[in-house]
């Protein structure tokens, strides 16, 4: 029987165009250990069971195929329907209601909102909430929701109005608030979505607030 | 062959160094910008539609940023490099034919001269014209190529994890 001396033992490696390629084999094992420790460790990792899009499955169109359309009256592109009847469309298969700017602002000024039945929820992330929201809206991000719940859930609970709103135009993350908000015992006939969201609101001129909810710093025409 | 006299091989060895250097400390900030806002790119990457299963999507999204930051780190370091690198060209040629593909979905939709056509395509560093996008690639790529062919040894912890190919 032959005796290899132990350096020949490794042949396999020894070739000159695999040994980067178990070097890379090594790196990739121990790189995807690192990448899923870290974010299990990361405060903003992301919880690799959860769907953090809910409202997937219904989707009629895929934001991939939605990209730089150009919907709405300057669109080119006349036989495809407008994003607004794609999203009212999407919205009812889902069982929740789509609202207007016109509609939406009626809610805020309805004395409902006072009493706190009619809630303004506010699914952005918590530097644009901070930025600007609709006054006396919830902060509620679909993508942490355990720590906006505390808040959220007994306002959501005792109102008869639940208008959720994100930044509008593509965003979906009102939708995904608002079923988060289903799966958690809000009635879904409740929930409404503010389609436009707060670019809309801007837009129209209407008041926004900054920093906390009711934090008093309002900006707008009345202000 | 006739080899090359000593200052071009130190200008060779310092080139690799700094094109080391350059790699990893872009896939570090590459990969951290991602990291630490991974809800920001889990959006981005569903657009490109690469797996259906959430949990797919969700591992490639909580892995990948963190991934970049290991491979940036271990360029800088100079550990496995020729691994390394290998590594990144895996990574950066079938995403820069993603994006490549996506630019031109939009170009054809909105159309607009390829090179006008601007949006986010998940790399880190917010919306780019397309083809500085490609060309940083390319350039990427092309770094790591050179770092794959077994340039510069300079400043490296351990430049190879197996023996072979070590200089003696």
């Amino acid at each position: 029987m032959k005796i290899y001396p132990p350096e020949s033992l490794a042949s396999g490696c020894r070739h000159p165009g695999g040994q980067p390629l178990v070097e890379a084999l090594i790196v990739l094992l121990v790189g995807v250990a690192f990448a899923f420790g870290a974010n299990w460790l990361s405060p903003r990792g992301l919880k690799l069971a959860r769907n953090y899009f809910p409202a997937e499955s219904n989707r009629l169109v895929t934001p991939a195929k939605n990209i730089g359309v150009p919907f709405g009256p300057a669109g080119t592109n006349q036989a495809l329907p407008s994003s607004a009847a794609l999203l009212a469309s999407r919205l009812t298969e889902q069982g929740l209601q789509l609202l207007d700017g016109r509609q939406a602002n009626q809610l805020f000024q309805d004395p409902g909102f006072k009493t706190g039945a009619i809630v303004f929820v506010d699914a952005r992330d918590e530097i644009r909430y901070h930025e600007g929201h609709i006054p006396g809206a919830y902060e509620f991000d679909p993508y942490y929701p355990e720590k906006y719940f505390t808040n959220v859930l007994p306002a959501c609970q005792t109102a008869r109005r639940i208008v959720v709103y994100c930044n509008g135009g593509d965003c979906d993350d009102s939708e995904s608030a608002a079923l988060t908000l289903k799966d958690v015992g809000i009635p879904i006939s409740r929930l409404f979505i503010y389609g436009g969201g707060i670019t809309d609101w801007t837009t129209n001129g209407l008041p926004v607030e900054a920093g906390a909810r009711n934090s008093g710093s309002l900006h707008g025409p009345n202000q | 062959m006739k080899p090359n006299p000593p200052s071009l091989n130190r200008a060779a060895e310092l080139f690799t160094l700094m094109a080391r250097w350059l790699l990893g400390a872009v896939f570090l900030y590459l990969g951290l910008n991602k990291a630490l806002h991974p809800v920001e790119f889990l959006k981005l990457i569903r657009q490109y539609e690469l797996v259906q299963s959430s949990l797919m999507l969700n591992s490639l999204a909580a892995a990948l940023p963190w991934f970049e930051v290991f491979c940036g780190l271990l360029l800088l370091a100079g550990v496995a490099v020729r691994g390394t690198a290998l590594m990144l060209m895996a990574m950066l040629a079938p995403f820069t034919v993603l994006v490549f593909r996506r630019a031109l979905a939009i170009h054809s939709i909105q159309a607009i001269p390829f090179c006008l056509v601007k949006f986010d395509c998940g790399c880190g560093n917010g919306e780019v014209f397309v083809c500085r996008k490609l060309m940083e690639n390319f350039l990427l790529i092309m770094l790591s190529a050179w770092m794959l062919a077994g340039r510069g040894r300079k400043v490296c912890l351990r430049h190879a994890l197996l023996p072979f190919g070590r200089r003696r």
